[in-house]
């Protein structure tokens, strides 16, 4: 009995010390993480738009929440929060003893700060319809009132927003970074943009920012003073890569992650000390109909040409698997997807052409289908750039013709198809879209949007996307978005292509990763930079 | 020679920068597409601050007020601000990426000129030997490789293969700022750049001192009993680098223009991955400013092509 005992003992202990071997996390170092486009140098939360340079205002500032790897907020400056019975009230507790990188503590006035400015009627940035639901917001806005009652301070660690009407995808959009109020609020809000402070941003998040070397890198060292605990590493450097030498800045071990294409993955793949993982990501690509016009606006023409095209194919040969085939426009990385009743329009030329015939078309004498002396002839919008989309584009074009559809491919450079798009002048185009953590679809796919690029409107999808905002319970969101997605399933305004994958490529030296990544990857975009450890 | 220079400036240089900005803007406005592109797809954006950053960046007004606007601000020396969402001074977006598009330029001239020169001579001084065809065939090899396969192929080689130098960038971050850490990094993407002027230079030479070889003045030269070298390096290579002087001033918007595409490759932090950043865009005071730049520079080079022209002929004079 005692013999076992010890027994038992000694494996509880080798246990706990292999355990403890892998989980004392080393310090220092520097991690490089790589990105193909640099930051422009606009590190202000509420002012930056484009994706480079939030990657540094994720690690140096911290917002009331974070999201987490399902994406779903947690808790980071605001260690709590209460929302009211009737989803009008969001109150937010947050931690005492948070310092700016300048020893200043972080209070609810700076949180103040950081959300009225969005709402200043001189304000220049573009996140004021996120927040226009806030009480008072417009009166503010408009400058009619010198405050925003929906936003109040309570005392130093408490602040209560307040809206007009319950508003379920406000919640997750607090993880603005928090300004120091102290540092700003001297400046006239019109001339914050060009302040100098967005070059040398302070903010109260896990690392100091160093140094911006345009086109270069952009370095920081760990936060000493963190509240949440000092990061592993010592220095942090986002280093510049151009598209083509991200396998050979891989293979010379001159950046520990970056994301990769699919054409790079076979090279990568092969590199030893490297880990690849991939992940379903928060987008998907589509070809969008004009419904404006009367041949788009019957939905049998809608669902014949994608029964008729072999989006299957698409995925399989020209993205060679990296992607997953989309019949409604929410990923499979959202919790609000559902694949229950919607039809997966799986390939069938046969009954694409008797969907046709029955819908009126029938094959002139060149073999293209007419209808009323019309022609199914039509213009594809591709910009151009992208070799896989060049290639979904050919592939249409054939699957079409097998089917008495004639396509004739425009190839056009971005911002040029953009402005064909704005103005409404084109058939039917491809492009995709990378979503936002919340599965509100209303700004894409509502009828009054400005993003509704087909000109979709169907009162019951309407109402169901209204519906969905204001319902602040998830489990009955995600029913309505359910019954929302088979709606837009079966009208589809879009065919939708498929849902994109990430890649990403990771050093194995790199420790403390989420392994098994959702749509934010191994470092959960950012989040991780702070816990993650080198080993050498 | 100072007032044909100063003549030159006012009367030529002056009214066609004007006339290449006017058609520039005219195009770059007219061309489809919108500074505001980027904004597509911001969530909860509604169309009013869509307008209102269309009025900040004044691209609501038409072409010409746009542009009289940019002229008064370039009078007065200033660039203006970037359209992107970080609205920095055209200036310092230039000023900063300028030493490294300049160094990158420099040392392709001279490796380019440098090579170029001395193999165009031998070249000619031993025409049609062995050591000619094998410059001869290099040379078109050499003008025919599109400068971005060519810097792929000395990736995969000294990068990849090799392992000898770095794929690309300035300095890594963390590393000590040595001259020859600078070097390494700068290799590649000065060879590549550099490969098609050593080809185009070398011809260039060849051709032109064959030319001169065939003077009256040199058949008098032999005749009087000279060696050979002395004949060609004393007598006929100052009259053939005649025409190379001005083949300098042409090639310098080339190598510009060529380091374009090289710094993309190579990740170099110059002028080129803003300008085309700047195109892809939309951002009328980046592209305006970058041109601008680059059409004073073509046309400084003009002048001095044609000013040490004068230097090396004494036949030549400007009143």
């Amino acid at each position: 009995m005692r013999k076992q005992l010890v027994l038992v003992l000694l494996i509880v202990l080798s246990l706990s010390v292999l355990v403890a071997a892998q989980e004392v996390p080393t310090q220092g170092g520097t991690f490089r993480y790589g990105t193909t486009i640099n930051p422009r140098g606009m590190f202000n939360p509420i002012l930056y738009t484009e994706q480079y340079d939030a990657y540094v205002i994720d690690v140096v500032y911290d917002g009331l929440i974070q999201i987490d790897a399902n994406l779903q907020p947690q808790p980071k400056v605001a260690k709590a929060w209460e929302i009211s019975e009737d989803g009008l009230e969001i109150t937010f507790y947050l931690h005492e003893g948070i310092k700016f990188h300048d020893g200043v503590e972080l209070t609810a006035k700076d949180v103040a700060y950081t959300y009225r400015t969005i709402l200043h009627p001189e304000y220049t940035g573009v996140r004021y319809g996120t927040f226009n639901m806030l009480v008072g917001a417009q009166e503010y806005k408009e400058g009619k009132a010198t405050d925003v009652p929906g936003i109040e301070v309570i005392d130093d660690y408490t602040i209560k927003f307040s809206t007009t009407r319950p508003h379920a995808p406000l919640l997750s959009s607090f993880g603005y970074g928090i300004l120091p109020s102290h540092l700003l609020e001297h400046i006239p809000v019109g001339e914050l943009e060009t302040a100098d402070f967005n070059l040398h941003p302070i903010g109260s998040g896990p690392f100091k920012f160093v140094e911006f070397l345009t086109d270069q890198h952009v370095t920081f060292e760990a936060n000493e003073e963190y509240f949440f605990g000092r990061p592993n590493i010592d220095t942090l450097v986002y280093q510049k890569v151009s598209q083509d030498t991200i396998p050979i800045f891989l293979q010379q071990n001159r950046i520990d992650f970056i994301e990769i294409s699919p054409e790079q993955y076979l090279q990568v793949s092969d590199m030893n000390h490297i880990d690849i993982y991939v992940y379903e990501a928060l987008s998907y690509s589509y070809i969008a109909f004009n419904l404006r016009q009367e041949r788009f606006n019957d939905v049998a023409v809608r669902q014949a040409i994608t029964y008729g095209f072999d989006r299957q194919l698409y995925v399989d040969v020209i993205r060679e698997g990296f992607g997953i085939v989309a019949n409604a426009p929410m990923p499979t990385a959202s919790w609000a997807f559902t694949d229950e009743g919607i039809d997966t329009y799986d390939y069938d030329p046969e009954r694409a052409s008797k969907m046709l015939a029955e819908a009126g078309w029938t094959p002139g004498s060149d073999g293209i289908l007419q209808k009323n002396g019309e022609r199914l002839e039509f213009e594809f919008l591709v910009p151009d750039g992208s070799r896989l989309t060049e290639q979904m584009a050919l592939l249409f074009q054939q699957n079409m013709e097998d089917i008495g559809i004639k396509v004739n491919l425009m190839f056009m450079e971005f911002s040029a198809a953009v402005d064909r798009v704005d103005a409404r002048e084109f058939d039917i185009f491809t492009m995709s879209w990378s979503l936002a953590v919340d599965p509100d679809p209303y700004g894409i796919w509502h009828s009054t949007s400005l993003w509704n690029d087909p000109g979709y409107n169907n009162p019951e999808s309407d109402r169901l996307i209204e519906l969905g905002r204001q319902e602040t319970d998830m489990e009955k969101r995600k029913e309505i978005y359910a019954e929302w997605q088979r709606v837009i399933n079966y009208d589809l305004p879009s065919m939708f292509l498929n849902y994109g994958v990430t890649i990403g490529a990771i050093n194995k030296r790199v420790q403390g990763i989420d392994t098994e990544p959702g749509p934010y990857g191994p470092l959960v975009g950012r989040q991780l930079l702070e816990k993650v450890w080198l080993k050498d | 020679m100072w007032r044909y220079i100063i003549r030159r400036i006012v009367l030529q240089g002056i009214p066609v920068l004007l006339g290449f900005t006017f058609l520039l803007y005219l195009i770059i406005t007219i061309a489809p597409g919108s500074p505001v592109t980027h904004l597509r797809g911001v969530p909860d954006l509604d169309t009013a601050v869509i307008a209102q950053r269309e009025a900040q960046l004044g691209v609501d007004q038409p072409f010409l007020v746009q542009y009289v606007r940019w002229l008064g601000d370039i009078v007065r020396g200033d660039l203006g601000l970037s359209f992107d969402s970080a609205r920095r001074p055209v200036a310092t977006l230039i000023k900063e990426r300028m030493p490294a598009t300049i160094i990158l330029s420099l040392s392709s001239i001279v490796l380019g000129w440098g090579i170029g020169i001395p193999v165009g001579i031998l070249s000619a001084r031993y025409q049609y030997s062995i050591f000619d065809y094998v410059i001869t065939f290099f040379a078109f090899v050499g003008i025919s490789i599109p400068s971005f396969f060519f810097g792929l192929v000395l990736l995969y080689v000294f990068a990849l293969t090799l392992n000898v130098l770095p794929a690309g960038g300035f300095f890594m971050a963390g590393e000590p700022h040595t001259f020859l850490g600078y070097v390494r990094y700068l290799l590649l993407p000065a060879m590549t750049l550099g490969l098609s002027s050593i080809a185009s230079v070398a011809r260039y030479m060849r051709s032109s001192l064959l030319e001169v070889l065939n003077e009256d003045y040199l058949r008098t030269a032999r005749s009087k009993g000279l060696r050979e070298n002395i004949v060609i390096y004393k007598h006929a290579l100052r009259n053939a680098l005649l025409p190379i002087l001005t083949l300098m001033g042409f090639m310098l918007p080339t190598i510009f223009s060529g380091a374009v595409i090289v710094e993309n490759i190579f990740t170099w932090p110059g002028l080129g991955s803003l300008a085309i950043q700047a195109l892809n865009e939309r951002n009328y005071p980046v592209i305006m400013g970058i041109n601008l730049m680059f059409a004073v520079l073509i046309f400084l080079g003009s002048i001095i092509a044609d000013v040490s022209y004068a230097f090396a002929d004494p036949r030549i004079r400007y009143e």
